[in-house]
């Protein structure tokens, strides 16, 4: 019986010092998270964006990025509602692999890349020195969030 | 409790088939089997897009209510990523149920596929690889669904490919009928009265085809027509085939040929060469009046009229023509030469509904532009008088306006309508006034304030409801028990201004819709290769003074990344068809992230806001059933949206559920096995699509 209550106790005792190890890990990530607003993209890379959304997306979702009967807007609230607390990699990976509609996969990296930095700059995201990376892993981190972190 | 095994599952509800079967009327076979069965909670069926003929999404079905709808678990979940060569976000079928199995289209390929109803098991796929054909169609994924035909013994499944391809299927086995069309298949760009590019030519169709008796309607839709490519653009007809052999039974021309009915109303012959006018929303069906209700589109130039001139039949018309031969009995124009886009979007509602001391057959047409039209569906007349009232006529050279448009006198209007001050931002003062500055660079007034030419000062009008509506495709839902309808609609205001075009290779339109300083884009007409044109970036706008450069381009509506106009942004109202007023409505959704954590907003209470999205509601015995349109990261920081439920006779919630992803497909339900199922489809943003079954926890 006694035997059990140690074990026990010391149990718990290595589950509250796991859990505190993991509130440190949690708040350091915090601490050091990029998101959209962190500046992460290059204003170059987003003028090579503008000319490509012109090319490739401007028939269906419109020269101003509004939207049009039959394609959702790219800016503004509806669009950032619907990819909040998502992140930079998810909305290359759905650009990359389902856009155009009429030529899906066409788009290289480097085109998807550029076109997100249009997005993000159209949506008010500040540029940064680096541009966005042409890779979905190298770009999951950076999280997408509609309205600017406090601080 | 024993194991059922699927041949078992079949057998048993053979029966529930032959009860439908007897009941005759279309709008009986989402009801349970007449009272004295043996059987507590006999299987239900859902054998079209919207439960019925009708389109009323109606089932009786009560197992799940007010009191459990909380309790809702997920029964089984369908992701469509394996079907078609990519994954698609964009899933807005519903599935059909019929003897235990699911129907649908799903995937970015438009496969037809059968579930196992009880547990989501694929039970057959059907796939046609169209290759170029598909991928310069209009309209691309997976569609609105299936369409399902027996003659109590054959079983058919029929859909329309995203190449415009009518296929029939052996509803067992999935498997092609050989004895329709070729090989099971209809080229619908064949036998269309005029001759197109079976490759690359403008037209396809995501709605259901129209099956009623052993006919099988077929629409036509197009490019939307912002910036329409070419002047004369594919004609949108629409036919009637025969079910068993694929014939061509009969044509009824949208835009009337010479000598035709309503040839005349087009100026100077523009019918000639006008395309579009296609219907590609959902129809409906009465098989006793013998007459099927095609909705259909502007001809082409969604906002600009000039070769299109008059009143121009049967744009914006509600056509009722007869099932056997296609002709027309009524038709009804609710908008005179649009230039609004306000396309007829869905299909109207059949309603049996008491008025003046009698019963009326009538129907109820949801519109983007937020009116309810209800007409007799006998003749074509209003229920309520309808009235011409005068418009305002806009200054772009050439156009033709119509000195009037159609204002129902009842049931009032069920969105925002028009754009005054008053309708604009007021969370804040400082927001309100920031709106006021704003709007002053645009056009405003009451609907049905023409679209007009746009410059640096006055960039174009700003249209409530927008090019999207209101309501769009998904249309309505209607208790045939105590004749409500119940209709989702959303306030996204659209800029409407119209920019001179010299560039034919983009429009062979002189004047486009657009703002000024950009130059026009070709809309991605998918028939055309991805080349020529202007493809240089927009030029900036001139900077007004004043303005900060590098904000938003002129033409987006917002304030400080609000949205310019007062919420709710989506809404559910219940319109009463016995008086032709509202009985309630409700902000449908909740409020979106960016408003709740809103800088400017800190600290007010601000009543749930509801969603703009397309969404088609579900009414059951007590309660009206509909997902969310967008998703919002909850109290525990999860990304998702609710299915919630109202309580069908107020309005108040009474439940709601998490769904990884906002509501894409319009639910329905059924009850198999004891146990009743709610269906809907979801996806978007990161979400792929899937299809959910929710139902109550228990042993099924």
């Amino acid at each position: 019986m006694a035997e059990h209550s140690k074990i026990h106790v010391w149990g718990s005792a290595a589950m509250g010092g796991a859990l505190l190890l993991l509130g440190g890990a949690i708040a350091h990530a915090e601490a050091s998270e990029r998101t959209v607003w962190s500046g992460v993209y290059a204003s170059d890379q987003a003028e090579r964006g503008k000319a490509a959304y012109a090319e490739q997306c401007a028939g269906c979702h419109g020269a101003t990025l509004a939207g049009i009967d039959t394609a959702p807007p790219l800016t503004g609230s509806v669009f950032l509602n619907n990819w909040n607390n998502t992140s930079a990699g998810d909305l290359f990976e759905r650009i990359h692999s389902t856009m155009p509609l009429n030529n899906p996969g066409s788009l290289s990296a480097k085109a998807t890349a550029d076109i997100e930095a249009y997005i993000f700059q159209a949506n008010g995201f500040p540029a940064g020195q680096a541009a966005l990376p042409p890779s979905q892993p190298m770009m999951a981190g950076i999280k997408i969030l509609a309205t600017k972190p406090a601080g | 409790m024993k194991g059922i095994s699927r041949r078992g599952l079949l057998a048993s509800t053979a029966s529930t088939l032959v009860l439908s079967g007897l009941a005759g009327s279309s709008r009986a076979i989402a009801a349970p089997a007449p009272s004295g069965s043996a059987v507590p909670h006999p299987d239900t069926e859902w054998r079209y897009y919207a439960a019925d003929q009708a389109n009323t999404r109606y089932s009786p079905l009560d197992q799940i209510n007010a009191a459990n709808f909380n309790d809702l678990e997920v029964a089984w979940s369908f992701k469509t990523d394996a079907l078609g060569a990519r994954k698609e976000y964009q899933f807005e079928a519903t599935p059909l149920l019929i003897k235990g199995r699911l129907f649908t289209t799903a995937g970015s390929r438009r496969d037809c596929i059968a579930l196992d109803a009880a547990t989501g098991e694929l039970l057959w796929m059907h796939r046609l690889d169209e290759g170029e054909r598909a991928l310069n169609s209009p309209r691309q994924l997976s569609g609105h669904g299936v369409s399902y035909w027996t003659d109590g013994t054959k079983e058919r499944i029929l859909y329309v490919t995203i190449g415009y391809q009518l296929v029939s299927l052996d509803a067992a086995t999935g498997q092609v009928d050989p004895e329709f069309g070729v090989n099971g298949v209809v080229d619908l760009k064949r036998d269309f009265d005029q001759e197109i590019d079976p490759v690359h030519s403008d037209v396809g169709l995501h709605s259901t085809p129209l099956v009623v008796k052993d006919v099988v309607v077929i629409g036509a839709a197009h490019t939307a027509g912002d910036v329409p490519e070419v002047r004369q653009n594919v004609k949108g007809y629409v036919r009637g085939f025969d079910i068993k052999t694929g014939r061509r039974k009969w044509i009824f021309h949208t835009i009337p040929l010479k000598g035709e009915y309503g040839y005349e109303t087009w100026i100077g012959g523009d019918a000639d060469k006008a395309g579009n006018t296609g219907s590609w929303a959902q129809m409906s069906a009465d098989e006793e009046l013998g007459l099927v209700y095609i909705p259909v589109e502007l001809p082409t130039g969604d906002e600009t009229g000039i070769y299109r001139r008059g009143n121009a039949l049967f744009g914006e018309s509600l056509v009722a023509v007869d099932i056997e031969t296609g002709f027309r009995k009524w038709h009804y124009q609710m908008v005179h030469h649009g230039l609004w886009d306000t396309d007829l979007p869905c299909a109207p509602i059949l309603c049996d509904i008491p008025h003046n001391g009698r019963m009326v057959k009538a129907l109820a047409q949801p519109s983007k532009q937020a009116y309810l039209y209800v007409l007799d569906r006998t003749n074509g007349k209003p229920i309520w008088p309808i009235v011409e009232r005068k418009v305002e006529a806009g200054d772009v050279p050439g156009e033709w306006y119509s000195p009037t448009q159609p204002v129902p006198t009842k049931p009032p209007a069920y969105d925002q309508q028009g754009v005054s001050i008053d309708d604009l931002i007021d969370f804040t003062p400082e927001l309100r006034a920031q709106a006021v500055e704003f709007v002053k660079n645009y056009k405003i007034g009451p609907l049905f304030t023409p679209p007009v030419i746009s410059k640096p000062e006055r960039w174009g009008t700003i249209s409530a409801p927008g090019v999207q509506g209101g309501t769009n495709w998904p249309g309505g839902s209607y208790d045939p028990e105590t004749h409500i309808a119940y209709i989702y609609s959303k306030t996204q205001p659209s800029v409407m201004g119209i920019i001179p075009n010299a560039n034919t290779s983009v429009s062979e339109f002189a004047y486009v819709h657009g703002i000024a300083g950009m130059a026009p884009r070709k809309m991605s007409r998918m028939g055309a290769e991805s080349g020529g044109g202007d493809f240089r970036p927009p030029a900036p706008p001139p900077p007004k003074p004043g303005q900060k450069a590098g904000g938003l381009p002129p033409g987006f509506l917002a304030i400080q990344g609000l949205p310019l106009l007062k919420p709710p942004y989506g809404r559910i109202t219940a319109i009463d068809l016995t008086k032709g007023d509202i009985a309630w409505q409700v902000a449908h959704g909740e409020t979106p992230d960016n408003i709740r954590n809103h800088p400017a907003l800190k600290g007010l209470k601000i009543p749930r806001t509801g969603r703009p999205g397309n969404l088609g509601p579900l009414t059951t015995k007590t309660l009206v059933i509909c997902g969310e349109a967008g998703f919002y990261t909850n109290e525990y920081g999860v990304r998702g949206a609710m299915l919630r439920a109202y309580d069908k006779a107020t309005g108040q919630e009474k439940g709601a559920v998490y769904m990884p992803a906002p509501q894409s497909g319009s639910p329905m339900t059924y009850m198999l096995q004891g146990k009743q199922y709610i269906v809907v489809a979801i996806g978007g943003g990161n979400y792929s699509a899937e299809l959910v079954a929710y139902r109550l926890p228990g042993k099924a």
